[in-house]
């Protein structure tokens, strides 16, 4: 029944009701740009990928209807419990634009969606929005899924590895021209006296999942793409089109657009795409690529060369001991940005997390929650038989010292005091309240502390008073 | 009626009392207004913060 899955999707739903990175910035593109998108099958799929549980309910409820549904027949699918859910998936899809933004009492998939999306399961028309697979060459076969793997690692850990060593002593490849734009530009780096250093959000990024990590960077790259002129229709199709081929395919490069042509560069600058020579007519979508809208992870599981295992690698004891079973230099690398390391094996890192290495990670502006939470997400298998998870001396001293750095607060603002009489000072301190300005008061000494914004409102209230009067 | 600028330090109560210590080699508190708060000297902010971060350092130890 309907109305019993929506409910069991509920609970999940509220546990990590997190919504994609892509979808605000859909929903923030006019009425026009998404339409047409939605003229592309691969895009409505990809699109359908990102959606929560309930709202794909909805929408494959309706695709197969010819004529609007009323309000209230959907109306009785849904139990009281999945009432909110169920409205909140109505609303982000009118903000996609995929349902009627007016309610009316009749909902219908938009035609555009409607007409593609049905195109995308069921195959046919030549719109080529899947991409064109390239002819086989037998001089020149396709890349192994090996090689692929590996070059989209390399390209990728050389992106971060060269954030996580900015700064240091340490000489990492640089990326490309392009990339180390994109990485200013979205405030993950900034120069510093020359020299491009790593910022706090920089900080934080490291530490999020590569999934986050790339649509962080994709997300970047699209605002980049409104702002270079470039049809974001055509961009968003391209990466939506990626999302979808076939890891191992070539694919031909003749049916892109110019400025898909032009992103083939940028892509391959990421590790997303793979091809023979940068004039080459074909091209190979990596694993980073086509896993964009997938829950499958988009690095390789098998330890290629210099990778690390991708499942959780990290056993942190009671005694703020880490054990990190990787050989991974960028692994090693983001270890070191809260753990004090000590030795280092062929397969083993050890170190301990101390006072001074959270300190150095909180200056550099990552949180206690962050660093609790990368060690979570990266716990070793013999860790998770562990309830709870971390030694809980090690997360609550983590949570301490960041408290600890926060012992002192400050505001600005001004000190008003020596008021003529009490009627005075409370007549004063009510209007200050109701611009909510105080941030301390003391009736008993007659004074109070306004914040620095509210002290032209406040002198010219008291000077308004006096001239009144004067008179 | 006088309205004097300056900062308002928000703090537990041992904090503040290592700052009135402070500010008896170097006075730069405006008013003492309660065991939490007390407003100093714009100025003397970033000054203050140092000093009492390397106050309360002495206070700690590692096992290192």
């Amino acid at each position: 029944m309907p109305s019993v899955q929506l409910n069991s999707h509920s609970e999940n739903a509220e546990k990590k009701h997190i919504e994609h990175a892509l979808l605000p910035f859909l929903q923030s593109q006019s009425q026009n740009t998404l339409t047409r998108l939605y003229q592309r099958p691969s895009s409505c799929l990809s699109l359908f990928r990102l959606l929560e549980p309930v709202e794909r309910q909805i929408i494959m409820s309706l695709l197969w209807l010819e004529s609007a549904i009323p309000q209230s027949t959907m109306n009785t699918w849904v139990n009281r419990e999945g009432r909110k859910l169920y409205d909140e998936a109505i609303a982000t899809l009118g903000r996609l634009n995929i349902l009627p933004t007016n309610l009316t009492n009749k909902l219908a998939l938009n035609t555009t969606f409607k007409m593609s999306f049905r195109q995308a399961l069921t195959g046919g028309g030549t719109s080529g929005s899947f991409g064109v697979p390239a002819e086989n060459d037998d001089k020149s076969p396709a890349q192994d899924l090996e090689s692929l793997d590996s070059f989209a690692l390399e390209r990728w850990e050389t992106i971060l590895h060269y954030m996580v060593s900015s700064g240091t002593e340490q000489q990492p490849t640089k990326p490309s021209q392009g990339v180390l734009y994109l990485l200013q530009r979205s405030g993950l780096m900034s120069t510093f006296q020359g020299v491009l250093r790593i910022t706090s959000a920089g900080f934080q990024f490291l530490l999020h999942s590569p999934h986050d990590q790339l649509w962080d960077l994709l997300l970047q790259y699209l605002h980049l793409a409104e702002e270079r002129q470039m049809d974001l229709v055509e961009v968003l199709g391209f990466i939506f089109m990626l999302s979808t081929m076939e890891l191992g395919k070539e694919y031909s490069t003749e049916n892109l657009s110019g400025t898909q042509k032009a992103m083939l560069e940028d892509l391959r600058d990421y590790g997303l795409i793979w091809q023979r020579k940068p004039t080459s007519r074909r091209f190979s979508p990596t694993r980073l690529a086509t896993t964009l809208t997938s829950a499958s992870p988009p690095l390789p599981t098998s330890s290629g060369n210099s990778s690390g295992p991708q499942e959780g690698f990290i056993i942190l004891e009671t005694n703020y001991r880490v054990y990190a079973y990787t050989d991974n230099p960028l692994q090693t690398a983001v270890l070191n940005l809260f753990v004090s390391l000590k030795y280092r094996f062929p397969n083993l890192v050890v170190g301990s997390i101390t006072r001074e290495s959270v300190r150095k990670a909180l200056a550099n502006g990552i949180t206690a929650d962050q660093i609790i939470s990368y060690l979570m997400s990266h716990a070793h298998p013999q860790m998770r038989k562990n309830n709870p998870l971390l030694p809980v001396t090690v997360q609550d001293q983590i949570r301490l010292w960041e408290l600890e750095r926060n012992r002192l607060k400050s505001q600005e603002g001004y000190l008003y005091t020596a008021f003529a009489s009490q009627a005075d000072y409370e007549f004063v301190l009510h209007y200050a309240k109701e611009l909510d300005v105080v941030l301390w008061e003391n009736a008993s000494r007659r004074c109070f502390f306004g914040t620095l914004g509210g002290h032209a409102n406040i002198k010219g209230f008291i000077e308004r008073r006096a001239m009144g009067s004067n008179q | 009626m006088r309205a004097i600028k300056g900062i308002l330090l928000t703090c537990d109560a041992a904090v503040k009392q290592i700052l009135l210590i402070m500010n008896e080699k170097e006075s730069f508190i405006i008013e003492d207004l309660d065991d939490h708060h007390v407003v100093i000297k714009a100025e003397h902010e970033w000054r203050v913060r140092q000093d009492l971060e390397s106050e309360l350092e002495k206070n700690t130890y590692s096992v290192d």
